[in-house]
């Protein structure tokens, strides 16, 4: 792909990942063919300011754990009254690296 | 999430678990504590408020009374002793099985008729226990 295009890509969507993942994002793009572009650009991220305002708004029931996807650990989260509350605290500070984390999933299912 | 890092997440939170339910069996102070943010912010329980007395009263074998209190009572008692023990029989096997039925289960859930029920259920416990006053 075009280097051009893929700096487009990172442009945009480089809030959505770990800076560790960045890389090899990049590497990534650049060996796709050019016919992939289109569903590159189809692609849809999680934002983790979206998770983090869901986080402490509803994490008690585990409804960011929920959002990006991780269902079991919702589950356990609502079950329990968000880990008897700490979890809750825990994941305030988790849930944006969770996020990205699910994010490089996302990429890496559709694309390797 | 890789398979040991599931693994040994759940071990600890079953632990935990064990721990906390033995302390709230053992003491009185727990009666009038509890750690529910949402119980201690707002004066309503939440939905899963009432569990750890729920699980108390199935150890003591009063099924309908626990039933009554909090339905997820049950479910956490079956996850609490089910899930160590499969964990630990994969461990030891070196086997996947769990791991594979857990990833299978969470696809399943997502269902969008299956998620719609199960959070109808949860709205309706949650009702139930304000309803409660638990």
């Amino acid at each position: 792909m075009e280097s051009q295009k893929v700096d487009m890509f990172m442009m945009t969507n480089a809030k959505f990942f770990e800076g560790h993942h960045l890389n090899a994002i990049r590497e990534r793009l650049l060996s796709l063919d050019d016919s992939k572009w289109g569903l590159v650009q189809t692609l849809q991220f999680k934002d983790p300011t979206t998770s983090i305002i869901v986080s402490l708004l509803g994490g008690g029931l585990g409804i960011d754990r929920f959002m990006i996807g991780d269902t079991g650990m919702g589950v356990g989260k609502l079950l329990t009254c968000g880990g008897l509350g700490i979890w809750t605290i825990i994941d305030w500070f988790l849930i944006m690296g969770a996020t990205r984390e699910k994010n490089m999933e996302i990429f890496q299912n559709s694309l390797y | 999430m890789t398979r040991n890092k599931l693994y040994s997440l759940l071990l600890i939170a079953c632990l935990a678990g064990f721990i906390y339910l033995f302390y709230n069996i053992h003491t009185l102070q727990s009666q009038t504590f509890r750690f529910c943010i949402i119980k201690n912010v707002t004066a309503y329980p939440c939905p899963s408020c009432g569990t750890t007395r729920a699980v108390t009263l199935l150890l003591n074998g009063r099924i309908l009374e626990s039933l009554l209190l909090n339905p997820f009572g049950i479910i956490v008692a079956m996850i609490m002793t089910i899930f160590p023990m499969w964990i630990l029989i994969d461990f030891f096997l070196k086997k996947e099985t769990f791991y594979f039925w857990y990833k299978k289960v969470e696809g399943t859930i997502r269902k969008p008729w299956l998620a719609s029920i199960l959070i109808v259920l949860v709205l309706l416990n949650w009702i139930w226990n304000i309803y409660k006053h638990l």
